[in-house]
């Protein structure tokens, strides 16, 4: 089993993995040929299911992967493999391989660091003098010091090679057989989301909203008793996301005190690629495509979904990669958001998944 | 009797802020010592393995500086006529010297700072007075109270330190950078022209919790980045990381280029620079492997020293004679505590261990010239310390009981000689007890 890459765009590398790592601490890595997938199955919450070529992050050319059934899984402490990331952000070169010490296996990170100085080394030591002469470089051996080169002085390239070396885990093949991608029926509605950073602050002002006002209700629904619609969203308020196929979403946060929402108009519906659908089913017959022919007025046209607020805001935390992104809506199940980085080749190609699973009423 | 009184430019005022910032993440309280030309700030950390101090050259950091000491009778208790020394909790320093941050109203920021030992034996009331006068005639007074304190020091021969590099903290800073926020130890060794600082974590590391194990850094930067390095090349020193953040830490704010001196592991290394009249150095205990063992990679040299952890220390402190020792013990050695003099209370015990103990006039109160006072579990436990520290001083005065027990004490030590006479020993010594952890 061998691993061994340079990393081409340690940025997008480093983006990726830090908002990956918002949503669960252990991420499987699956390393093939031509594809790496990372996914995130937390306990609780949103699953990411992502894929990219190669290219999206790694040097082709040096990227080795071999193993006897063709790929490597390996279990990732997320968090510290983006710690380790940021390192190699500002490097020149870094270099990604899977290594191990005594029985623990490693992802060892190889970055060589360069940057200028501005100061002066008057009293630069050549390397010479002190690899031969261990033992008697005392403080008082000061000889060396006049021997200083020129180019100890002015502004110089200097290097820092720093090697950051994770724990991991490698899975067998077997434990990640059972493994797959959620199923879900076909969606309500495909939208093109808005601008993430203006999507998340509004979300995050809702959810805040929501929450002091909430904190400050909780005693006195308690004792009203009755209230089972509250009782759920004890943790955090739950975000109420919709959409219909003329271009609307609608975000919106409900309390007993207040209502509150807004609306984006003129977004884009994506349709669906004929070519991607099942044998025998017609582009028409699709939830979708259906709902495109309810009029842009009726309330039936929407589909909705109800999301944990916190949730939501690590999600969108994926807006530091600035891609585009698709949301599905399935009424009343679940959200599907399909993340498409920019600058890859092929977009399709690279594609995270989140599937996010809705509240009930 | 001690004056001492100085006074300081808003400058120095964030300078000795910024020293108690410092100092602050290496204990809670600061031992403070005047000397006729200078003013010294130390800590020296609880297991005693890191000391810093800042010196602040009467000359060159202060505005004015007076410092006397009027020998009478009474004071002459303390070993050094020509030194005071107390202890202060560096929060409350921190509350009264601020940081330039903090001057948000710049009407009202500090203009001059005038600090004054109010010692006087026949006042009831010793403090430590800060004065600090502030724009629109606004002064703000600080009264803070100290503990007298014999200071203990970490000695560094400096000339005896064979391995020395001096760098610019900012270099040191951007190697920190890289480590994560769980490391907690540092190695440092050179190979082939580059100094390595590795970070390690002493955990346990069970096979299932691999995913939790930290994440090893270690970070090549060339000699030529020091101004000049003269160390050995392979040889393995280890510090805490939070020692070693915490000196760059102030280095990088005073500007001032850092200089680093050792001899071998479990030797002490000292961070030093000065920079505007403050002088300041960092002792701090190294461990790790002796020179000659081979270690070519940093990462196999870290379950090593980890292995290593505490008996390295402790063997300095066999090795070594009496100076060094003194000064830098291991760690959470008790018995070397000069302070609360735990030794020496010990060793009485254990001479006198066949006498029950002489003081039982609490229980006397209650149950006088009975035995079951043998089993009061709570009441030992309350009093023990106060035997410990009071009791054991084998004179056989009992002046140290409460006051509203005087009256009738001539009683009941009267009682304690019949308990004695009675010859029924105590079930367990009171030098046993420490192992309760009741004066730990």
């Amino acid at each position: 089993m061998r691993f061994r890459t340079q990393i081409a765009n340690a940025s997008i590398f480093s983006k990726l993995t830090a908002s990956l790592s918002s949503l669960g601490k252990v991420c499987w890595m699956r390393l093939e040929k031509d594809f790496i997938r990372f996914t995130i199955i937390p306990d609780q919450g949103t699953q990411v299911w992502a894929q990219l070529p190669i290219d999206t992050i790694f040097e082709e050319e040096s990227y080795i992967c071999e193993s006897n059934t063709g790929a490597i899984n390996l279990e990732v402490p997320i968090g510290a493999l983006h710690r380790a990331l940021r390192s190699a952000v500002s490097a020149k070169l870094s270099n990604l391989r899977l290594t191990k010490k005594g029985n623990v296996p490693l992802l060892a990170l190889t970055i060589r660091a360069t940057s200028w100085t501005t100061t002066s080394n008057a009293l630069d030591i050549p390397e010479t003098a002190a690899a031969t002469d261990h033992s008697s470089s005392t403080i008082d051996n000061s000889t060396t010091t006049t021997t200083a080169r020129p180019s100890g002085t002015g502004p110089r390239e200097r290097e820092t090679v720093i090697t950051q070396e994770i724990p991991i885990k490698v899975l067998h093949e077997s434990a990640v057989e059972g493994l797959h991608q959620p199923r879900c029926r076909d969606p309500d509605v495909n939208i093109l989301l808005p601008s993430l950073i203006q999507l998340k602050s509004i979300s995050e002002r809702f959810t805040k909203l929501a929450t002091t006002n909430s904190s400050n209700k909780t005693s006195s629904a308690a004792t009203a008793g009755g209230a089972t619609s509250t009782t759920p969203s004890l943790s955090s308020p739950k975000l109420e996301l919709s959409a219909n196929m003329h271009g609307s979403l609608k975000v919106a946060v409900g309390t007993d005190a207040f209502r509150i929402s807004s609306v984006w108009t003129d977004l884009l519906n994506p349709s669906l690629d004929p070519g991607q659908l099942d044998e025998g089913r017609e582009l028409g017959q699709l939830p979708s495509e259906r709902m495109r022919e309810v009029p842009a007025d009726d309330e039936a046209g929407w589909a909705k979904v109800r999301i944990d607020g916190k949730d939501w805001s690590r999600i969108l935390s994926v807006g530091r990669l600035n891609p585009r992104v698709v949301a599905s809506f399935i009424n009343e199940t679940a959200l599907v958001l399909y993340v498409f980085l920019p600058g890859s080749w092929n977009e399709q190609d690279s594609c995270l998944t989140y599937y996010i699973t809705s509240y009930a009423v | 009797m001690t004056t001492l009184s100085f006074s300081l430019a808003p400058k120095a005022i964030y300078q000795l802020h910024d020293a108690l910032m410092c100092l602050a993440k290496f204990d809670d309280s600061v031992a403070i010592e005047a000397e006729i030309d200078l003013l010294r700030l130390s800590v020296l950390n609880s297991t005693k393995t890191a000391y810093s101090a800042f010196v602040f050259e009467a000359d060159g950091f202060f505005e004015n500086y007076s410092f006397g000491r009027v020998s009478n009778g009474s004071s002459s208790r303390t070993a050094h006529p020509e030194k005071f020394s107390c202890q202060v909790l560096i929060k409350a320093l921190l509350s009264a010297f601020k940081g330039k941050t903090s001057g948000r109203d710049k009407d009202t920021s500090v203009e001059r700072c005038e600090v004054e030992l109010q010692e006087d034996l026949d006042e009831s009331e010793c403090r430590l007075v800060i004065r600090l006068i502030c724009g629109l005639g606004v002064i703000k007074l600080y009264k803070l109270t100290y503990e007298p304190i014999h200071v203990q020091h970490a000695i560094f021969d400096r000339s005896k330190a064979t391995n020395e590099w001096s760098i610019e903290p900012k270099y040191l800073k951007e190697i920190t950078d890289h480590f994560g926020p769980s490391a907690e130890h540092l190695d440092i060794y050179s190979e082939q022209g580059k100094a390595v600082f590795t970070s390690f974590t002493t955990k346990s590391s069970d096979g299932k919790e691999i995913l939790r194990q930290p994440v090893h850094t270690s970070v090549a930067i060339e000699k030529r980045d020091f101004d000049y390095y003269l160390a050995e090349d392979h040889l393995h020193v280890a510090i805490h990381m939070k020692d070693f953040k915490a000196a760059i830490a102030h280095a990088e704010t005073a500007n001032a280029k850092i200089t680093a001196r050792f001899t071998r592991p479990s030797r002490p290394l000292q961070f030093a620079y000065e920079s505007e009249g403050i002088k300041t150095e960092f002792t701090l205990m190294t461990r790790g492997d002796s020179p000659g063992e081979d270690a070519p990679g940093s990462s196999r040299a870290a379950p090593q020293l980890s292995a290593r952890q505490t008996p390295a220390p402790v063997q300095i402190s066999q090795r070594n004679t009496a100076p060094e020792t003194a000064q830098m013990p291991p760690p959470r050695s008790r018995s070397i505590r000069p302070l609360t003099g735990t030794s020496t209370r010990a060793s009485q015990s254990n001479t006198e261990t066949q006498q029950p103990p002489p003081s039982m006039e609490f229980d006397s109160l209650f149950v006088p010239a009975d035995d079951d006072r043998q089993w009061d579990v709570p009441n030992d436990e309350d009093e023990g310390p106060v035997e410990d520290e009071l009791g054991w001083d084998a004179t056989g005065e009992q002046t140290s009981t409460g006051p509203g027990l005087r009256d009738i004490e001539p009683r009941m030590a009267q009682t304690s000689h019949e308990e004695e006479e009675m010859g029924i020993p105590p079930t367990q010594r009171m030098s046993q007890l420490h192992g309760l952890g009741l004066f730990d």
